[in-house]
């Protein structure tokens, strides 16, 4: 896979994420467009009030991920910038979890780009979250990543 | 402790063959963190294993472990790997409960 442009931003963070920043930082003078996408702890899970959440994370693994899913990103579509960054550890109501800024010449890419960027962020990097509630905790259900079928190699010689 | 009978891998590897020691780093995350009470774990092993050998070494150990197997994906050396996948000296494997971020 290409490298990344040095400019992207891909993090791991336990404090607030500082969105007016990280727009700011995708923005240039050859861009006529950002498209963001900012997620944020929602205050019920199926009718269920939440109290607040834990994310937890296989740091290594999903920061190796992020930056996949931006080497994809600026090979499928004309992009200039992004920024990935997920927060972990507790998060309250109404606290950013995910922000995604992608920036482009143009609006469509800017929105396809961060589109695919969630949606595959959702589908593959190892984050993790428990949702509380009054009356206990649960894991959240997630979803699988694809993994590799069975490999041939493994097969014993012949 | 013995996984499973010899077996090598027989790929483009320099990792010597059977009954050299293998030690591997084993992470688990989430729900799986809970069941086993670890979120590392060393082991050492004399024989050729698989990562599903070493899943199943857990679910040994933790009868619970067994109930997920189907919900977990592996990884080996943070890149997703299937289950079959041999393991060298020196790996870090983790089982990952359905991811949940966003």
């Amino acid at each position: 896979m290409a490298p990344l442009p040095h400019d992207d931003i891909y993090q791991l963070v336990r404090e607030p994420i500082d969105m007016a920043a990280l727009a700011r930082h995708v923005r240039a003078p050859e861009d006529g467009a950002i498209v963001i996408f900012d997620g944020f702890v929602r205050n019920q899970s199926r009718n269920r009030p939440t109290l607040f959440l834990d994310y937890e994370a296989y740091e290594s693994m999903a920061l190796a991920k992020m930056r996949e899913i931006g080497a994809q990103l600026h090979e499928k579509y004309r992009i200039h910038r992004v920024v990935m960054v997920h927060r972990l550890g507790r998060l309250q109501i109404g606290e950013t979890s995910v922000f995604i800024a992608v920036s482009a010449p143009h609006r469509a890419a800017a929105f396809d780009a961060c589109r695919f960027a969630i949606d595959t962020l959702k589908r593959t990097v190892p984050i993790w979250k428990k949702e509380y509630f009054e009356d206990g905790a649960v894991w959240a259900d997630g979803e699988l990543p694809p993994a590799p079928g069975a490999t041939p190699r493994a097969k014993p010689a012949s | 402790m013995l996984l499973a009978p010899p077996r090598i891998a027989r790929y483009n590897s320099p990792v010597p063959p059977v009954s050299q020691t293998i030690r591997v780093k084993v992470l688990f995350f989430g729900r799986l963190k809970e069941l086993t009470g670890h979120a590392e774990d060393s082991l050492e092993f004399a024989d050729a294993a698989t990562i599903e050998q070493l899943f199943a070494f857990y679910a040994a150990r933790h009868p619970e472990l067994a109930k997920y197997r189907s919900s977990v994906v592996a990884s080996r050396n943070q890149e997703f790997a299937a289950w079959d996948t041999p393991l060298r000296s020196g790996d870090e494997v983790a089982f990952l409960p359905p991811v949940s971020g966003g």
